[in-house]
C-alpha cells in the first residue's frame, strides 16, 4: 500500500476533458470551469445507451441541437465510431459547423422556409422524426428530455464534495437544466442548506418570465425541459447579454480565466453573491471556453456593432415581484424551491402591471 | 460465558491432539458509514465502507489432529467457520484436520458482521497453529468463499470493500478517524443478511453514491468526522427504500438536534448509531443530550464506544 498515487496519461480525450478545473478565484468565490461541458453527459448518455441496448454498432445518433451538445455528441461519437445526424438551423454557428463535420458528424440544416408553418424548434424536430424514419436503429439522445442527463454529473458532485469541506451556494447557468438539476441534486444529499442560484437570460422562458429574443446563447431556453427540476432553486437571476459579455471579459482580464459568456453570466452573479453572504464558499459553475466566441465577446468591433460595447454592469440587480415583470435588466427572483407552476400561478396574487 | 469457555477446553482434552495450536481473533462493526454501488476499473461493485466497533470481537483457537484430515466447529452451527479452517489448511497444503472453538459476543442478525469475524478469527487461527502467514486479500477472498458476503474486518484501515466479491474498490490508507459512536437498535426484528435480496439502485442513485465517496474520501483523508458524518447519514437515507427503519425521520431529527456529526446504520442489520467527533470539546454534552432524545423517542437501551477502542483517552480539547 503506498501513500500516493501517480499520474497516468489518459486513455482518451473525451475522458481527459469531461471534468472541471475547480479553481479559487478570490475571496470566497470559486469556479468549477469546463473545457467543454456537454461533454460530460454525451459521453454519458451514450454509455449507459450502450449497455441498455438502446445504442449499438448499427445504429444513427440523431439529435436537434446547434450548440456544444452537438460538439460533445460529435466527438464521443467519433471516439465510438458511430454515425451523427445533427440538425441545426440556419443561425448555427459556422466555425462550430465545420468542426462538427470534420468530426464526421452530418449537419442538417433547417432552413426558414420549413419553420414558417410552426417555429423553428417545431420545425427541427418534424425533420428529427423525418430521419429517424429512414434509419434502422435510430437512437436520439434528448437533451432537454431524458433525465439520463442530470445523472451524468454524479462525477462532478464527487470532486465538489472531495474538494471543498462545505459549499455554501452553487451557481449555475441553465438551459436544458441538467447541469444544475444534476449537480445539486446530488450535492443537497449530502449539504442540505446548499444554496441554489440558476441563472437564466431575458427572453427565457425556463423560470417563467415572457419569450423573447435572446442575445446570450447557451442558457436560457424558449421550451421548457423535462429534465429541470424547479424545485431545487432558491433564486434566480436574468442576466442580459451584454452584462454577461462584459463580465466575460473581465474574468478573462482579472483572473486570466477565458471563459465563455455563460461563465461570464455565473461569474457577474458569483461576485455579487460572495459580496453580499461573506464567509460562505460560493461556486460557480463554467460550462466552456473562451476560443468560439474570439470573433463575438471578446472582438470589440462586433461588440460595437450589437451596440453592447461599453456596457457598464450593475452594481445590484433590480428586484422583481415575479418574473412576469422581467424587463431587459439583470433582474433577482426569490425563487424559494418551488415548481414552475406555483412560481406562475402566483401572477394572479401579484397581479399584472 | 464460563460453560462456553469449559466446552472449549473440553475440546482440549480428545485423544489424538497434537500439541499444535492456534488462537486467533477480529473485532465485529457497527454497520456500514456507506453501502451502494460504486465504479471500479470501469464498471459497477456493490461494496461498503464499514465501521469498526472494537467492543465486539470474537477469539477463535485450533487444536490440530495430526491423524485425522476431519474439521470440527464448536459450536457446531458455525459453518462458515468450519468452511473457512478447511479452505485455509488445503491453501497451506495441510493434510492434518483441527479442532476449532469460536467464542464471540456479538449478536447475530444486528448487522454487526458477527459472520465474518468468526471466520476471521478461524483463518487467523488455523494460520497460527501452522506458523503460516497469507496476505490479508488472501484471507478476505477465503471468508467471501465461505460466507458469500463478508466485510472487511481483516483489514485494520478504512476501505470501499466489495462485500460479494472480497476485491477492494478504494483503500483510504488510514485508519478509520476516532469517532464516538452511541449505538441502539433501530430495528426490532433480527435480520438474516443473506437472505435479503440486493437492493435495486436506480441510476440516480448509483450516481448519487459518487458524491458521498468523495466526502467520505475527503473526511478520511482530512480526519474530518463531520464530512465521515454527513456521508453516513446520506447512505442511511439513501438506503432508507430497502430497509427501512420505521422511526427515521424522529432520529434524523434527533442527529440534528442533537448536532452530531451523522447518523449510521447497518445496511443489512438492526443496529444504527448517532456520530460524535471525539475531538469535540463539547462531546460530553452532546452525547448526554443524545441518550436523552434517544430515550424520549422510545430508546432506552444504548451503548458506546469509540471506533479505535481506546475508552480512556480523554477528548483533546
Ligand atoms: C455554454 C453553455 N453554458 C450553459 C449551458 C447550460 O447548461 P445546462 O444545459 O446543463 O442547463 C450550456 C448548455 O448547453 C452551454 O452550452
Amino acid at each position: 500500500m503506498s501513500a500516493f498515487r501517480i499520474r497516468k496519461p489518459f486513455t482518451d480525450v473525451v475522458d481527459s476533458a469531461v471534468l472541471p478545473r475547480l479553481i479559487h478565484l478570490s475571496g470566497d468565490l470559486y469556479a468549477a470551469a469546463f473545457q467543454l461541458m456537454k461533454l460530460l453527459p454525451a459521453q454519458f448518455v451514450l454509455q449507459r445507451a450502450l449497455e441498455q441496448g438502446q445504442l449499438t454498432e448499427r445504429s444513427t445518433v440523431i439529435e436537434t441541437t446547434s450548440g456544444t451538445y452537438g460538439l460533445g455528441l460529435a466527438m464521443v461519437c467519433r471516439r465510438l465510431g458511430l454515425p451523427l445526424i445533427l440538425v441545426g438551423d440556419t443561425a448555427i454557428d459556422s466555425h462550430l459547423r465545420r468542426r462538427l463535420e470534420a468530426l464526421g458528424a452530418r449537419v442538417s440544416i433547417v432552413s426558414g422556409q420549413a419553420a414558417r408553418t410552426g417555429g423553428i424548434q417545431q420545425a427541427r424536430l418534424d425533420r428529427v422524426e423525418r430521419i429517424r424514419a429512414r434509419h434502422r436503429s435510430p437512437f436520439t439522445p434528448g437533451q432537454y428530455d431524458n433525465t439520463m442527463h442530470a445523472n451524468a454529473y454524479g462525477r462532478v458532485a464527487e470532486l465538489i464534495t472531495e474538494s471543498f469541506p462545505q459549499v455554501d451556494a452553487l451557481i449555475c447557468p441553465v438551459g436544458s437544466g441538467s447541469s444544475s438539476t444534476g449537480i445539486a441534486g446530488f450535492l443537497r444529499l449530502l449539504w442540505p442548506d446548499l444554496v441554489l442560484i440558476g441563472v437564466d437570460t431575458p427572453g427565457s422562458v425556463l423560470f417563467g418570465a415572457p419569450n423573447g429574443r435572446r442575445r446570450l446563447r447557451g442558457l436560457g431556453n424558449g421550451l421548457l425541459p423535462k429534465v429541470l427540476d424547479h424545485s431545487l432553486f432558491d433564486e434566480v437571476h436574468w442576466v442580459p447579454a451584454g452584462d454577461a459579455f462584459a463580465m466575460t471579459r473581465r474574468l478573462h482580464a482579472d483572473h486570466t480565466l477565458f471563459m465563455g459568456p455563460t461563465s461570464g453570466a455565473a461569474y457577474q452573479v458569483g461576485q455579487w453573491w460572495t459580496r453580499h453572504n461573506p464567509g460562505g464558499t460560493v461556486l460557480a459553475v463554467m460550462p466552456d471556453e473562451g476560443h468560439r466566441y474570439q470573433r463575438t465577446v471578446f472582438h470589440d468591433a462586433w461588440l460595437r456593432r450589437e451596440g453592447l460595447a461599453g456596457v457598464e454592469t450593475p452594481r445590484e440587480p433590480t428586484e422583481i415581484a415575479h418574473p412576469g415583470d422581467l424587463e431587459d435588466r439583470w433582474s433577482r427572483y426569490a425563487w424559494r424551491r418551488r415548481t414552475r407552476d406555483e412560481v406562475v400561478d402566483l401572477r394572479a396574487a401579484v397581479g399584472t402591471r | 460465558m464460563s460453560s462456553q469457555q469449559d466446552e472449549a477446553q473440553g475440546t482440549l482434552l480428545l485423544p489424538g491432539d497434537s500439541d499444535r495450536r492456534g488462537w486467533g481473533t477480529a473485532h465485529g462493526h457497527h454497520g456500514e458509514l456507506l453501502q451502494g454501488v460504486f465504479e471500479f476499473a470501469g464498471s459497477l461493485h456493490r461494496g461498503l465502507v464499514t465501521l469498526p466497533c472494537p467492543i465486539m470481537s470474537t477469539e477463535a483457537s485450533v487444536v490440530v489432529t495430526e491423524e485425522t484430515p476431519e474439521w470440527t466447529v464448536h459450536p457446531p452451527w458455525k459453518t462458515k467457520a468450519l468452511l473457512a479452517a478447511r479452505a485455509t489448511a488445503d491453501i497451506l497444503g495441510e493434510k492434518a484436520g483441527g479442532a476449532v472453538s469460536v467464542q464471540s459476543n456479538i449478536p447475530t442478525g444486528f448487522g454487526m458482521g458477527s459472520s465474518t469475524s468468526d471466520v476471521t478469527a478461524t483463518i487467523r487461527a488455523v494460520l497460527s497453529a501452522f506458523g503460516g502467514t497469507l496476505p490479508t486479500d488472501r484471507i478476505a477472498r477465503i471468508a467471501v468463499e465461505a460466507e458469500r458476503a463478508a466485510d472487511p474486518l481483516m483489514y485494520d484501515r478504512m476501505l470501499l470493500f466489495a462485500h460479494r466479491e472480497g476485491l477492494i474498490l478504494e483503500d483510504f490508507k488510514v485508519r478509520m478517524p476516532r469517532i464516538k459512536v452511541i449505538g441502539f437498535v433501530a430495528r426490532p426484528e433480527p435480520i438474516d443478511t443473506l437472505a435479503l435480496a440486493p437492493a435495486r439502485y436506480s441510476r440516480w442513485e448509483i450516481e448519487s453514491f459518487r458524491a458521498l465517496r468523495g466526502m467520505l474520501r475527503r473526511g478520511a483523508a482530512e480526519g474530518d468526522v463531520a464530512a465521515l458524518g454527513r456521508a453516513a447519514t446520506a447512505s442511511a437515507r439513501l438506503n432508507q427504500r430497502f430497509l427501512p427503519i420505521e422511526h427515521f425521520p424522529r432520529l434524523l431529527q434527533v442527529t440534528e438536534e442533537t448536532r452530531a456529526a451523522g447518523i449510521e446504520v447497518a445496511h443489512s442489520g438492526s443496529v444504527a448509531g448517532l456520530l460524535f467527533d471525539a475531538a469535540d470539546p463539547n462531546l460530553a454534552g452532546k452525547t448526554d443530550r443524545a441518550r436523552r432524545e434517544l430515550l424520549r423517542i422510545g430508546i432506552s437501551h444504548t451503548w458506546e464506544f469509540f471506533t479505535d477502542g481506546d475508552d480512556e483517552r480523554l477528548p483533546d480539547s
